[in-house]
């Protein structure tokens, strides 16, 4: 428990001296959404952006993710901090738990941030439902998911030639079941239409039920990972 | 024929080609594989004559 | 000291397997030809919408349309359980490879995601085909058709993967752990895309619940047939990559 407290501060100090991840981050997912705005400048004005926002959100957050997790470990690899830390004898797991927990935080750092944001650029001229609020549930379940397993695919893909690339490749197709659910219980959310809840809570669950796995499997391969 | 008949029928022929073009490309797929590993056994069989042929000459040479 | 470790047995080309092999391959094929016949013969076509009116055809009265397209999936869900097999071997190559460190199994799981590779292929052709006459377009997301999208999207990266990395031992490690997850993510995948009520698009399967005997024996005649020919070409494979293997090996021996 101690050491996951060190590693984790360890990770949090360093960004928070230089804020370099998390300034990158935020500043990338602003260039997103005005990628976005090209993508919808020609819709009708009759056009139902509620329908689409859930996914564009998403897209949004995969995309910020997919940066986050290749940021955090060049970090270690340049610095070979990773080496430092495998001398110290101690569970590999938990160097997942540490870093997962740290992405985690990252992206609910960036998350806090570009939620509000996408609001204001699209969804002030439409009024989602009062069940808005409720976007807030698969957020953080697909965070969690993410982080999970992005860390293990990061530690994987950072040795590998071409990193940025094969960790899409790789993470990508993996975390599409997440995706599809947590997309479909935004939407439900943030249209809240008669009977809303058919689709959210179902589509929360199985993301839950994703997590669940995936993490754990994520912490019992990453042992074997991170030595090889 | 009754126009019953024709139409229980109607979709029949309208499927043929799709049908049979499912089952002919399954088992062009299969084939190609064959034939993909036949050729990586050729090679390896030609990269072993060249590995005894050294062989020889060594023993040879030795000799 | 080193004696008293258990000794791994490890998988080899050329012995009973191999040999059981090409007769394995031989008797996919013909159970898969036979299982072809029968679907075209024996094997009643399947109802479609109901027609107005009624005829008697062979000895029953029938008053639906009767499709022939259905007959896609004698072939097509066997190539698909095939293809969930060798990918079944993939993890347990995979979780052996972990537990040992025995380079042997990594070319077992190697082999075995190739194999399963080429019944994706076989799957996804036979589906888009039948997608194509079902519903008249080329694609849709539907749970079967993307679940089989996304598992071939990573057996894809499995190959890059292998590619990218140059050190052996963890190229291996790396490709049995990507295994691994990938054989656990399939399942859920499919269950995902299945089970969350879609607001936009009907998930409308047809699935094979319930097949009448005449029916069921081409459908595993032709299951059985696509086994032995998956088997049968992963020994085939194997056979090639051991051989590979070891001239390799001679040739650096050679070189010293």
């Amino acid at each position: 428990m101690h050491h996951y407290l060190t590693l984790l501060k360890k990770d949090l100090t360093q960004e928070f001296r230089t804020k370099e991840m998390l300034t990158s981050m935020g500043i990338y997912a602003l260039l997103v959404l005005v990628v976005f705005g090209a993508a919808l400048a020609q819709t009708a004005s009759g056009f139902d952006i509620l329908q689409m926002s859930g996914g564009l959100l998403w897209v949004l957050i995969v995309f910020t993710s997919l940066l986050g997790l290749n940021r955090s470990f060049a970090h270690e690899k340049e610095n070979g901090c990773l080496e430092g830390v495998l001398l110290i004898p101690l569970d590999r797991s938990v160097i997942f738990l540490a870093k997962a927990t740290s992405n985690l935080l990252f992206l609910f750092a960036v998350e806090v941030v570009t939620v509000p944001l996408f609001y204001f650029f699209f969804l002030t001229t439409t009024t989602p439902a009062a069940s808005f609020w409720m976007i807030v549930a698969p957020l953080i379940v697909g965070t969690v998911g993410i982080a999970g397993i992005g860390t293990l695919l990061s530690t994987i893909t950072i040795n590998t030639r071409g990193r940025d690339v094969m960790l899409a490749v790789l993470f990508i197709p993996l975390v599409y079941p997440l995706l599809y659910a947590c997309v479909s219980a935004t939407t439900a959310a943030i249209i809240g239409s008669e009977g809303f809840m058919d689709v959210f809570a179902p589509a929360l669950l199985l993301a839950g039920g994703y997590d669940i796995i995936m993490v754990l499997l994520s912490w019992v391969l990453y042992d074997f990972v991170i030595s090889a | 024929m009754n126009p019953v008949l024709t139409e229980i029928y109607s979709t029949v022929l309208q499927a043929a080609p799709y049908v049979i073009g499912a089952y002919a490309l399954i088992f062009l797929v299969l084939f190609v594989y064959v034939f993909i590993i036949m050729r990586g056994l050729k090679k390896t069989e030609q990269q072993m004559a060249v590995l005894e042929e050294l062989l020889a000459e060594a023993g040879g040479a030795h000799k | 000291m080193n004696d008293t470790k258990k000794a791994v047995r490890l998988p080899e080309a050329g012995g009973m397997w191999d040999k059981a092999a090409p007769f394995a391959l031989l008797a996919g094929a013909l159970l898969a030809t036979l299982g072809f016949i029968l679907t075209f013969t024996t094997a009643p076509l399947v109802l479609g919408a109901t027609v107005n009116g009624v005829e008697l055809i062979g000895d029953q009265m029938v008053s639906n349309k009767l499709l022939l397209s259905q007959k896609i999936f004698y072939f097509h869900v066997p190539v698909a359980i095939a293809s969930m097999l060798a990918l079944a071997f993939t993890a347990y190559y995979g979780v052996r490879f972990l537990m040992t460190k025995e380079a042997r199994f990594d070319t077992c799981a190697k082999t075995a995601t190739e194999t399963a590779l080429v019944f994706i292929i076989c799957t996804m052709v036979s589906g888009e085909l039948w997608t194509r006459f079902e519903w008249g377009v080329w694609w849709t997301w539907e749970p079967r058709l993307t679940t089989y999208l996304i598992l071939m999207l990573l057996v894809i990266a499995y190959f890059i993967l292998r590619n990218a990395i140059d050190d052996p031992e963890r190229r291996a490690s790396y490709a049995a752990v990507f295994g691994i997850i990938t054989f656990v993510d399939v399942p859920i995948c499919f269950m995902i895309t299945r089970m969350i009520p879609s607001s936009v698009h009907p998930v409308v399967f047809r699935t094979d619940s319930g097949m009448s005997p005449d029916m069921l024996v081409p459908f595993l005649i032709c299951f059985f047939g696509m086994i032995l020919i998956a088997f049968g070409l992963y020994r085939l494979r194997f056979r090639q990559a051991r051989l590979a293997e070891r001239v390799a090996l001679i040739k650096e021996h050679l070189e010293d």
